[in-house]
């Protein structure tokens, strides 16, 4: 959606009727912390867009979903560690 | 072709963590959703991540407490990552109390990023959505979307 096009968020939460606005900002902060969509202000609102370039960073994404994807084991698993300690 | 490695440190047993990693109803606590899985060589390797992206594969060594490789891909049309094109080992190695778990993501194709750019980004967003909590609704393909 804002791969060819620069949109503010309100627009872009318009796309997904079932998605929450909050669940878009979600959305919108984690493309923007892998470096997938650029933000631009325009007064109060904020402009998001895709960044071309790294999107094509496949690399990127794969890392982003492997790390969160190790970061939930630990916390399953320590938690696990914790409750055969309590035993 | 490129390679990805990842590692975590953990405060838990490869005991405690090997469950996590070769039981679907343990898998699912952080991976996926819906998790078809049979971790013996040769045995499939199926899971739901993000409630709609289905990745695919077959396991190819199970060592207990120690190693799991599986290949690894994405079931969706003209996807740079086809099932069981990649290879993912994860291996646990423990230090003290703690277990190093290290993922390699092994044979992906760094050269064919470009021509699916487009694909991804459409899926990046479904993705995120999903991650998010969110529903992105139906799929309509990259070339639907603006």
């Amino acid at each position: 959606m804002v791969w060819m096009r620069e949109l503010p968020a309100t627009d872009i939460a318009d796309h997904f009727a079932e998605v929450t606005r909050s669940a878009i900002s979600q959305h919108l902060t984690v493309l923007k912390t892998a470096g997938l969509v650029t933000e631009r202000r325009d007064g109060t609102r904020r402009l998001y867009r895709a960044d071309r370039n790294e999107m094509k960073n496949l690399r990127k994404f794969l890392d982003e979903f492997w790390t969160s994807g190790l970061e939930r084991l630990r916390d399953v698993a320590e938690a696990a560690q914790r409750d055969k300690e309590k035993r | 072709m490129a390679q990805l490695v990842r590692e975590i440190m953990i405060k838990a047993t490869p005991e405690t963590i090997w469950p996590f990693l070769t039981e679907p109803d343990s898998l699912v606590g952080w991976h996926g959703t819906v998790a078809e899985i049979d971790p013996r060589p040769g045995g499939i390797y199926r899971v739901l991540v993000a409630g709609q992206f289905q990745s695919a594969g077959e396991y190819v060594e199970v060592v207990p407490m120690e190693k799991v490789v599986f290949t690894f891909g994405w079931d969706e049309d003209d996807h740079p990552i086809p099932p069981g094109s990649t290879t993912i080992e994860i291996t646990l190695h423990p230090e003290g109390d703690k277990t190093r778990v290290r993922l390699v993501h092994s044979g992906l194709p760094a050269d064919a990023v470009d021509d699916h750019g487009r694909g991804w980004a459409h899926y990046l967003e479904r993705l995120a959505v999903r991650v998010a909590g969110g529903d992105p609704g139906p799929d309509r393909g990259s070339a639907g979307e603006a």
